[in-house]
């Protein structure tokens, strides 16, 4: 069996590179799927405790998460079209159109 | 059957939302002049519930998922009110562009039911679902209007930015659960200290990222840059239920997932961590707002900086009894001998002052869109200051409406705005964080200059010549009437809702 160590230390790895992704990366649709890849670290860390102590608590909060996710999802792709169809780019960079 | 009482004004709510869905698919009826009233009718008929529910004792629900207390009642109460006034507000809004459709009204009364039922959240993950039901309503409420780039933009920063809070708060969350087998919030109250002491690691990276999940929802500083650019660009009717609604659901939430955890870190640790975001959100949401000569965006800082008031509440009730936590001005200085503080008057300063500032931001978001025009859309100004000047001449309802707004923000007498800080920071003195209540006073001092500026434009500037007559829509006048009569009556007359706030120190758990 596997530790329960090791699928934590690569829930932390995924976590921290979805956290990166969202705030080095310029592209929406990246940014994005860094943020799917956050709430999937989350969902692993609770899968990896939950079958450490054999508590069905943490199996359900995983179902729970991953149906939020597809609701959030929805509505992000959603956004991210029509800024597409507003601005005729998906670069976080040139989506700046608020000045300070 | 007593355990659903606290799910009938969220179930109010669904049920008014699917109703006004459905009559957008089946009455094909090109006159939708119904559809605000079935919005503000189901949203008072939800805040008659909560305000009944209020009277219930505090007891723990729905095999604790879930809290019946007066506090996440109150707070119900007040953001289905916040939800009918800025459904009125939209109305005439969505008028004047054309724009109005019931799936508008329904999202709105969807995040209203989200508000409600993450008040009275008792468990993380019910926590974390909620949240995303008010956040998804939000983030498309954000981009509903497909005019200009702008919405779309202020949608993908809101989204980007809440989804990425979200899951702080869900991997704190997760490890939390990791420390202790739980996410029960009274069972991780109880198991908490014993995890604290075996794998500390887990419990205070935990608690950091829960509390800048939380922090982000708050628009507490550092976390507050997504704040200015979606409060502008969201049409102005969804930025009055932001700054009203959520941001009050959050703080509830704060409070409630807080409190729960508190027994098991070393007393300063929390309240050091909130008086400094206090100090610092005050601080920054003043001064960032102090140059700011387009009045949505100075709006939406100075809802930064109302966060910082409610932070300083929340820094009182963590407050160390009789310890002294020595750090500059977060010195706490007990003045009533080493007593704990009424975690009670807390309370009651927090509820009144979230009811005062939804009124008041409600109401003055609402003024900003009245004066809005959709030829400006596309134009970068607007929201500026000179679209304010002389209206006292061309609209005087409007301009004394939005004087009232404006004194009750800034915290003059005799408006809600003011009881409400002084309440807030009466608890803080109380508290003993006297440092911390002067760096509040003289920052919202400072604050007065950017309020009254709108109000010197308003009545002592003449009018630009090319000045057209705005859209006026009966809908509009009733909530900023509604709103103007609130500001000034909760100011004049706070007592007997200062008395039923006082209930509210009845947070179950935590008397």
């Amino acid at each position: 069996m596997i530790p329960t160590s090791h699928s934590l230390i690569l829930a932390a790895a995924l976590f921290a590179i979805g956290m990166l992704g969202v705030l080095v990366r310029r592209n929406a649709l990246v940014a994005f799927m860094c943020v799917e890849l956050m709430l999937n670290a989350a969902n692993l860390t609770f899968l990896a405790f939950a079958r450490e102590r054999g508590d069905v608590t943490g199996h359900l909060s995983a179902f729970f998460i991953i149906a939020v996710a597809a609701a959030e999802a929805a509505v992000g792709l959603a956004i991210v079209i029509a800024v597409f169809r507003a601005r005729g780019t998906v670069n976080i960079e040139e989506i700046q159109s608020m000045k300070h | 059957m007593n355990d659903f009482l606290p799910l009938i004004p969220a179930a109010t709510l669904v049920v008014g939302a699917i109703v006004l869905m459905l009559s957008e698919v089946f009455l094909a009826s090109a006159n939708r002049g119904y559809m605000v009233i079935v919005a503000t009718l189901t949203s008072v008929v939800a805040a008659v519930a909560a305000f009944w529910n209020a009277f219930e004792p505090a007891r723990s629900v729905l095999q604790g998922y879930a809290v019946l207390d007066p506090f996440s009642s109150f707070m119900t109460c007040m953001v289905c009110v916040g939800t009918a006034l800025s459904g009125l507000v939209a109305s005439s809004f969505l008028k004047h562009r054309n724009a109005e459709r019931g799936e508008f009204y329904a999202l709105v009364l969807f995040a209203a039911a989200g508000m409600s039922l993450l008040a009275l959240s008792n468990e993380f993950i019910t926590i974390f679902i909620n949240l995303e039901v008010l956040s998804v309503a939000t983030y498309s409420l954000t981009a509903y209007l497909r005019r200009g780039g702008r919405p779309a933009e202020a949608g993908f920063k809101y989204f980007i930015l809440g989804a990425f809070s979200a899951s702080l708060l869900l991997y704190g969350a997760a490890l939390l659960y990791g420390a202790t087998g739980v996410t029960k919030l009274d069972e991780l109250e109880r198991a908490l200290p014993l995890a604290a002491a075996t794998q500390p690691a887990l419990v205070y990276v935990g608690f950091g990222l829960v509390l800048a999940g939380f922090a982000f929802k708050v628009a507490a500083v550092p976390f507050h840059m997504w704040t200015p650019d979606v409060y502008e660009g969201a049409p102005t009717p969804v930025t009055a239920l932001m700054s009203a609604g959520v941001k009050s659901a959050a703080f509830v939430s704060l409070v409630r997932v807080f409190l729960a955890m508190k027994g098991a870190l070393p007393p300063e640790v929390p309240y050091l961590l909130f008086a400094a975001l206090a100090l610092v959100t005050m601080v920054a949401g003043n001064l960032l707002a102090m140059p700011q000569r387009n009045v949505k965006r100075m709006l939406a800082y100075s809802s930064i900086a109302h966060a910082g008031y409610l932070l300083l509440g929340v820094a009182a009730l963590f407050a160390p009894a009789g310890a002294s936590a020595k750090a500059g001005v977060l010195a706490v200085t007990p003045l009533l001998g080493g007593t704990a503080v009424a975690a009670g008057d807390v309370y009651k300063g927090l509820l009144f002052y979230l009811l005062g500032y939804t009124v008041t931001t409600v109401g003055a978001f609402g003024c900003v869109a009245a004066i809005e025009r959709r030829e400006d859309e596309t134009r970068t100004n607007t929201w500026d200051l000179e679209r304010f000047a002389g209206l006292a001449q061309r609209q005087p309802g409007w301009a004394v409406a939005m004087a009232a707004f404006m004194l009750s923000l800034a915290g003059v007498p005799p408006t809600a705005g003011f009881i409400g800080k002084l309440f807030v920071f009466s608890a803080a003195v109380d508290a003993g964080l006297i440092g911390l209540a002067v760096a509040g006073v003289l920052a919202s001092v400072a604050g007065t200059y950017y309020y009254l500026r709108v109000v010197v434009y308003m009545f002592m500037r003449p009018s630009p010549d090319e000045a057209t007559a705005p859209f006026r829509h009966w809908t509009m006048d009733v909530a900023l009437v509604t709103s103007a009569v609130a500001v000034v009556a909760l100011g004049l007359l706070p007592g007997p809702v200062a008395q039923w706030l006082s209930r509210a120190g009845m947070m179950f758990g935590h008397f």
